[in-house]
């Protein structure tokens, strides 16, 4: 038998959920009716352009951008409105009719909330003052949303309420009331057609019965209640990160199953996901498919890692010499790469490597060599970058080693001096053994940074020669902002990339620890 | 009982070092060069001092202008406001998070430790599209409040682990000496906790306040208008596809790296000591 108040509790507690569930349904459902609803009034508009009275949205045609005669670097517009052609001067049209040449039809509401939707289609066939194809643009009135249902929520909420508590009070149907109380919080979605919403404030639902069956949530409600002082000094923040990392990480594997296409989504399944790891059907030399950028990514990762490593381990041991004089100043002189901000350091390396001034490229004729053109081969390029993030990276490992070496007792040296072993032995039996536990997550640390560091990539090679150079952060980076915003390739890309890091740590770091177990 | 290392060891030693040592310095010093030598492009020389001197370019970086208003002064003011709001966000968001992680015992909270440690290791351009396409929406790209909200994502579970590996370092006794007197959790932490990790809450904060003015990519993405641009994006984009002034670039450089390289400095042995402690324990 399940008492009244725990039923109202749990009622309340899943009834703001559900609610929840039910105002986003009820936020896409409304934008895309109005969306279009909009698009037919703009298309409307755009389809009568030539009446000059345009009822209920401003259509014109724009023509193709000429360069200036006064100032050639300017381009300008015609734009044929309410009949006559005129030079266009609205930067909201010329902006629209730039995009357009770039990524093909329009058809959106714009993100400013006023309501307004943008539809571009080309129109060949109109009176232009050039003979080249004009873009007709046509940005409807802004259009008044429907209203939130307050008064359908609150009655659907008194008659939830009232069905949990019945089935509290008849006794023996207490699951069966709060399963029926929150079905009744699905109906309004229903009648939206909101489908993937009421089927999953209908699971709700189910669980919260089941629950309650085992007695569930009757732990739960005890357990906040006991740990209620740590729960409320931990909430400020993951309450932010639920906001800020989980949600936006959700909408991004979500994302990955869209398509999206001149400002609109359509669902795809997991053609995204094919499509990246089948290759999109290119060779495996083509920088554009998924194994090639991989296994540019892993050499990437695995020839930066062993550089900082050994780099930074050998200037630990040498730093470490008690006899080196001004040892002090070496170690601030080699942190140096680490203080500078590493987009400052990767574009003073991608000077360094410019083709016609570049130091290295001025230095090689000096030695009486010809310069190379950095970016233009796969080898030099990619050199390049590993050069810079060499650079920038070693300082870590040397620090983390100089802690770690500090740490071994002298008595160890002494022991092995004693006992006769050679340099090779004291390095191989005390050094090594002592520098492995901190090595080891520096390793795993610099591993992942390495896998994702996208400014160096992204600031010196820029991905030359041909997109060749690019890692996968860049290269999904690359999809979303300079491949017609394919957002939905971009989010499946990034999918990928977390689950690949997810392995990494999961089981890399395993690997890295269970050798310094040994 | 010290070994006399050998002659030969000694001299290879340093030899290296001092190589090591030039490759070190070199770009650093062609950037400061460039910084006080005149014209656009990179120096014809590879020597490490000008040939001529001039401070046109910093006098350009500092009087340089568009719509009269002074360009760097606007995208120094764009960078301050954006750092300093997200350390404080991170900073009063995170410091109760922490002492909860670090104190209390609850069911969740090696769960708790885990998320914060995975979000803080894994790189924000992961979350740079579904935030942009959110931001997109709500009409925060080009402000200031959206790219702080994108910062805010790295800077709080990284003060979270900073504060937590802080407050570890505490006494408890003053805390259960506190309790015994009547003094609720809360009071606790604001009176004693608080005040006792001040320089630990400061080291936090530079740390945030670092990671912040010196990021690039979210910025350039999110801030499209150029009266927007924080510091790395005017740096960026002065010698990007449309400009290349290797002077402006230089000087830009030499101003905005020095106090975060002071910073650095002070803080550095502080910095690793977090880092790896939270990969230890985690």
């Amino acid at each position: 038998m399940i008492d009244l108040g725990r039923q109202m509790r749990d009622f309340v507690v899943v009834a703001i959920l559900a609610i929840l569930i039910a105002t986003c349904a009820f936020v896409v459902v409304r934008n895309t009716e109005l969306t279009s609803h909009q698009i037919a009034l703009a298309d409307r508009a755009i389809d009568t352009i030539h009446d000059s009275r345009a009822p209920s949205a401003h259509a014109v045609v724009v023509g193709p951008a000429t360069a200036s005669r006064k100032h050639p670097f300017l381009r300008k517009r015609q734009v044929f409105d309410r009949g006559i052609w005129r030079p266009l001067t609205d930067k909201q049209l010329y902006d629209m009719a730039t995009r357009y040449e770039r990524q093909g039809e329009i058809a959106e509401l714009t993100a400013d909330g006023r309501g307004l939707v943008v539809r571009c289609i080309d129109q060949p066939g109109l009176p232009s003052s050039r003979s080249c194809t004009s873009i007709a643009i046509a940005i409807t009135e802004p259009a008044k949303p429907a209203p939130y249902p307050f008064l359908v929520l609150i009655g659907v909420l008194g008659l939830g309420a009232a069905i949990a508590a019945a089935g509290a009070l008849i006794g023996r149907a207490g699951r069966a009331g709060m399963f029926a109380a929150i079905a009744v919080l699905a109906v309004p979605t229903m009648l939206w057609h909101a489908w993937i919403a009421a089927s999953a404030i209908l699971l709700l639902g189910g669980a919260v019965a089941l629950a309650q069956r085992v007695a569930l949530t009757d732990r739960i409600a005890a357990a906040l209640v006991k740990n209620r002082t740590a729960l409320s000094f931990l909430a400020p923040a993951a309450i932010a990160m639920f906001v800020l990392v989980a949600t936006p990480f959700f909408i991004g594997i979500v994302l990955g199953f869209y398509d999206h296409h001149a400002g609109r989504w359509s669902f795809v399944g997991l053609s995204n996901f094919t499509e990246i790891l089948s290759g999109s059907g290119r060779a495996l030399d083509d920088p554009l498919n998924f194994w090639f950028i991989l296994g540019v990514t892993v050499l990437w990762t695995i020839a930066n890692v062993a550089l900082h490593v050994t780099i930074g381990v050998s200037l630990a041991l040498a730093l470490s010499r008690k006899w080196i004089f001004g040892r002090g100043i070496f170690r601030m002189l080699f942190i140096l790469p680490w203080a500078i901000p590493n987009y400052i350091t990767a574009l003073m390396w991608k000077g360094m490597f410019d083709e016609q001034y570049g130091a290295m490229n001025l230095m090689l004729h000096k030695a009486g060599f010809s310069g190379a053109s950095w970016f233009h081969h796969w080898a030099t390029s990619f050199g390049a970058n590993v050069a810079t993030n060499t650079w920038l990276g070693f300082p870590f490992m040397m620090v983390v080693a100089l802690g770690a070496l500090e740490t071994i007792p002298k008595e160890l040296y002494e022991a092995a001096d004693v006992d006769g072993a050679s340099a090779w032995q004291r390095f191989r039996h005390i050094t090594l053994p002592h520098l492995r536990p901190a090595l080891g997550p520096a390793v795993a640390l610099g591993s992942i940074w390495t896998f994702n560091m996208f400014n160096v990539i992204y600031l010196v090679s820029a991905g030359k020669p041909n997109n060749s150079t690019n890692i996968l952060v860049t290269d999904a980076y690359r999809w979303a902002f300079e491949r017609n915003e394919s957002y939905g390739m971009a989010a499946a890309y990034g999918t990928i990339i977390f689950l690949i890091l997810l392995l990494w740590t999961v089981f890399g770091t395993r690997i890295v620890r269970s050798k310094e177990d040994a | 009982m010290k070994r006399r290392p050998r002659l030969l060891t000694m001299v290879a030693t340093y030899a290296a070092l001092i190589v090591l040592v030039c490759v070190v310095l070199y770009p650093v010093l062609l950037v400061c060069k460039k910084a006080f030598e005149p014209g656009r492009t990179l120096s014809t020389s590879i020597s490490p001092v000008p040939a001529t001197f001039t401070g046109q370019h910093f006098v350009d970086l500092f009087t340089s202008s568009s719509r009269g208003e002074l360009t760097f002064l606007r995208h120094t003011l764009n960078s301050v406001v954006a750092a300093l709001a997200t350390t404080v966000v991170g900073v009063v968001l995170s410091c109760t998070a922490a002492y909860a992680l670090s104190r209390f015992r609850f069911p969740g909270r090696k769960l708790g430790l885990t998320t914060f440690l995975v979000v803080q290791m894994f790189p924000a351009t992961l979350l740079l599209l579904p935030l942009y396409v959110v931001l997109d929406r709500l009409g925060l790209l080009n402000s200031l409040v959206g790219l702080v909200l994108v910062y805010s994502t790295t800077a709080i579970p990284f003060c979270v682990w900073t504060l937590k590996g802080y407050f570890d370092t505490l006494p408890r006794e003053l805390e259960e000496a506190a309790r015994i007197d009547g003094a609720s959790q809360w009071m606790v932490f604001r009176r004693i906790i608080l005040p006792l990790a001040r320089p630990g809450l400061s080291v936090t904060a530079l740390f945030s306040f670092m990671t912040a003015w010196n990021e690039f990519i979210m910025a350039s993405t999110f801030m499209t208008d150029e009266s927007k641009y924080t510091l790395p994006v005017l740096i960026q984009s002065s010698v990007g596809r449309f400009t290349q002034d290797w002077g402006f670039f230089a000087a830009g450089a030499v101003v905005t790296s020095i106090p975060v390289m002071i910073a650095f400095y002070v803080l550095q042995k502080y910095l690793v000591g977090g880092l790896t402690a939270g990969a230890v324990k985690g």
